[in-house]
Order: C-alpha cells, then sequence, then structure tokens
C-alpha cells in the first residue's frame, strides 16, 4: 500500500515547523485523509509523551558528554572524609526538607497567558517584531523575554530552510548586514525562537511567524 | 428509507469528524484553553445543521467543508478574544498531561516503553523531539542519513505501539 505524502510532514505540522500556508494545507488535508490523521494522532501521543516526561525517559542520554555518574562518585570519594560526608548528608537533608516544603506551598499551575486579561493559551515565547509586513529590511528581531538564565537560539527561515541563525542571551538580536544584504523586497520570510535552560534542555518554542518585506514603490 | 439512511449518514459524519475536529481546536485555542470543548461542539452542531439543510451541494469534498467552518470559527474566536492585541501568539502545542488521567496513563505507558527502547532508536527520539533537532542536525550528529532518521523515528514507533498492544 502507498503511503500519502502528506505523511512526511506531520512531525514538521506537530513541531511547528510549517510556514502558515503549509499549516493551512496540511490542516485541510487530514480532514480528508483518515490514515494521515491517525498517523498524526499516534505521533502526538508519543511527542508528548517525550516532551513531559523526557527528563525521566532519557536520564542516561542527559548526563553531560565525559561525565558519568560513576566518575561523579569517584571523585566525590576521592576528597571527602567520612565525618565530611555525613555532615553532607545532614545538610543535604535539611535543604531537602526546605525545598519540599517550599514546593508544597507554591503549588505548580500550568503556564498560560493573557489576552485580555483572559488566561487562554500554554505558555511559550511571544515574538514581538517583525510579524507581518515590514516597510524595510528588518534589522532587528525581537520577542519577549522568559526571565534570567534562559538562552535563546533564533532562526530565520527562507522558504522553509535555514538562513540564519544565532543563539543569545538577550530577548532580541541585530541581523548581520550580509545576512541583511540577501533579503529581497517583496519576498516572504519566517522566523522562530526555542528557549533553553541553562542546563540545555528545550524549555519553549514559539511558533513560526511569517513577515513580508514590502515593495518600495 | 431515506431518512434512516440520512440519519445514520449523518450519524457517520458525527463520529468521523468529531475528533478532527476537537483536534484542530485544540491545537489552535491551545489545549488549556476551557473554550475549547464547547468551540468544537458548536462547530460540529453547525455542521450537521447545515447538511440537513442541504448547505453542503458537494462544490468540494465533506472534509472540506467541514474544514472550512472550522477555520472560520476559529478565526472568530481567535478574533474575539484579541481585539486589542496586534497578533496573536500561537498557543503551546505540548501540555503536561496531568490534567487528564487517561492522558496521563497513556503518557507514562508511552514513557515506559520507549525506556526500554534498544539505544539506538531512544537517542533518536531523545535527539528528535526532546532536543527539538532537525532531520538534518540528528542525522549529522549521529552520521546516518535523514531519510535513516526518519526510518528509525517509524520502526520506534512501530516497536512501541506493539509493546503498548501486549
Amino acid at each position: 500500500m502507498r503511503n500519502c505524502k502528506f505523511e512526511e510532514i506531520i512531525d514538521d505540522y506537530l513541531m511547528k515547523r510549517l510556514t502558515e500556508d503549509e499549516k493551512n494545507s496540511f490542516e485541510e488535508h487530514y480532514f480528508n485523509c483518515s490514515s494521515c490523521f491517525e498517523k498524526m494522532v499516534e505521533r502526538d501521543e508519543l511527542i508528548t509523551a517525550i516532551k513531559y516526561k523526557g527528563q525521566e525517559i532519557f536520564k542516561d542520554e542527559c548526563v553531560p558528554e565525559g561525565i558519568t555518574k560513576e566518575s561523579i562518585w569517584e571523585k566525590i570519594a576521592g576528597f571527602i572524609t567520612p565525618k565530611q560526608l555525613a555532615t553532607a548528608a545532614v545538610s543535604a537533608a535539611l535543604i531537602a526538607v526546605i525545598v519540599f516544603g517550599l514546593l508544597f506551598l507554591l503549588k505548580p499551575t500550568p503556564p498560560q497567558f493573557f489576552i485580555n486579561e483572559d488566561a487562554v493559551r500554554g505558555g511559550q515565547i511571544t515574538l514581538i517584531s517583525p510579524v507581518w509586513e515590514s516597510d524595510t529590511v528588518p534589522s532587528k528581531f525581537e520577542w519577549k523575554s522568559l526571565g534570567e538564565n534562559v538562552e535563546y537560539r533564533i532562526y530565520l527561515y527562507d522558504n522553509g530552510n535555514t538562513k540564519w541563525e544565532k543563539t543569545t542571551k538577550e530577548n532580541f538580536v541585530v541581523l548581520p548586514e550580509d545576512i541583511k544584504k540577501t533579503l529581497a523586497s517583496g519576498e516572504k520570510y519566517s522566523w522562530q525562537v526555542k528557549a533553553f535552560s541553562a542546563e540545555g534542555t528545550l524549555i519553549s518554542v514559539s511558533s513560526r511567524v511569517q513577515f513580508k518585506i514590502h515593495n518600495p514603490e | 428509507m431515506g431518512k434512516e439512511s440520512e440519519k445514520l449518514k449523518l450519524e457517520e459524519i458525527y463520529v468521523k469528524y468529531r475528533s478532527i475536529v476537537s483536534f484542530r481546536v485544540k491545537k489552535s485555542l491551545g489545549v488549556y484553553n476551557p473554550d475549547c470543548d464547547d468551540v468544537a461542539n458548536e462547530i460540529i452542531t453547525n455542521v450537521i445543521e447545515k447538511l440537513k439543510k442541504g448547505e453542503f451541494r458537494g462544490e468540494s469534498s465533506i472534509g472540506t467543508f467541514i474544514y472550512t467552518i472550522t477555520s472560520r470559527r476559529i478565526i472568530d474566536y481567535i478574533r474575539q478574544k484579541s481585539k486589542v492585541l496586534k497578533h496573536i501568539p500561537e498557543p503551546s502545542s505540548y501540555p503536561d498531561p496531568h490534567d487528564q488521567i487517561e492522558d496521563k496513563e497513556r503518557a507514562e505507558m508511552i514513557a515506559e516503553a520507549i525506556k526500554k527502547l534498544k539505544p539506538k532508536y531512544r537517542e533518536v527520539l531523545f535527539l528528535y523531539y526532546y532536543k527539538d533537532m532537525s532531520r538534518e542536525e540528528v542525522a549529522e550528529k549521529l552520521g546516518i542519513s535523514p531519510r535513516r532518521v526518519s526510518e528509525r523515528v517509524n520502526y520506534s514507533q512501530k516497536l512501541l505501539k506493539k509493546m503498548i498492544k501486549k
């Protein structure tokens, strides 16, 4: 049985890697193709499980390269005496009691943001500019900060291909002149920002926003 | 007989498209949005009413007809909610499934099954979905072709399906 050609973009749709036009076209498609819809629901379950149980599932993979659990314990055992170890254990227990106490008091709430004072969606990065249209080639890309100790990776796409990317701790980047020169009037481009924690774990992904540079007429 | 078969057809349409409409609404409005179920119900009721009134004339497929009604309602909803905002940020696609017990159990089953996969499959899932790398980036990191990355992801899914069915 031949597979549907749209199957290849199921992941890109679920991982928000499609442009607005591609997204609309795929959405119309899955209203007409039961096979793609079924496969997409299965894949969506898999991705949801990975996104939210990932730290537990991939605890081995999450250990930074070159550092193994054994080597950490070997290092600790190498220079701590039993007395120091006991003191450390008591301190750790006290810290754990305080942390769990605080966690109990600060009941976690799902991430959300507000539109017209109504909480409507899950948390994510909000792109500020450019969106929709731009009279000139944009020199600055800006998004809403997610707080401190967050690293952002910005991607600029041309026809779905990554044209340029940069990592920063600020909530904006200035487009280098050489890249700016390659952006043409009348053309559409898109951009996206991903946020990573200090440990390098992906914590949020923005939507992929398309913008068009006006033709100077 | 005519009315019986018409009723049956409407029920089939309802059963088939209810989940598709609901999925699309949740993807567009965000699963945390408490209005999702109401919006999806409203859309599917509207679809059935339009079908009963004979407004579907077969100019497009039934899927496209329902897709168009769904898209219009979603746009209306977003407009209502964002009169002040210049642009609408899209919702987070992947909620913590802790709210729904069934979803939570399902996520836990899948997570347990992933832990049992061979490392070569687990590492692809880790880089591609958890680290959010592109197919090409994963391929480069693992020294395999992008096509092989897709094959491993698809094969992992097949294995997981088997493991969960057991």
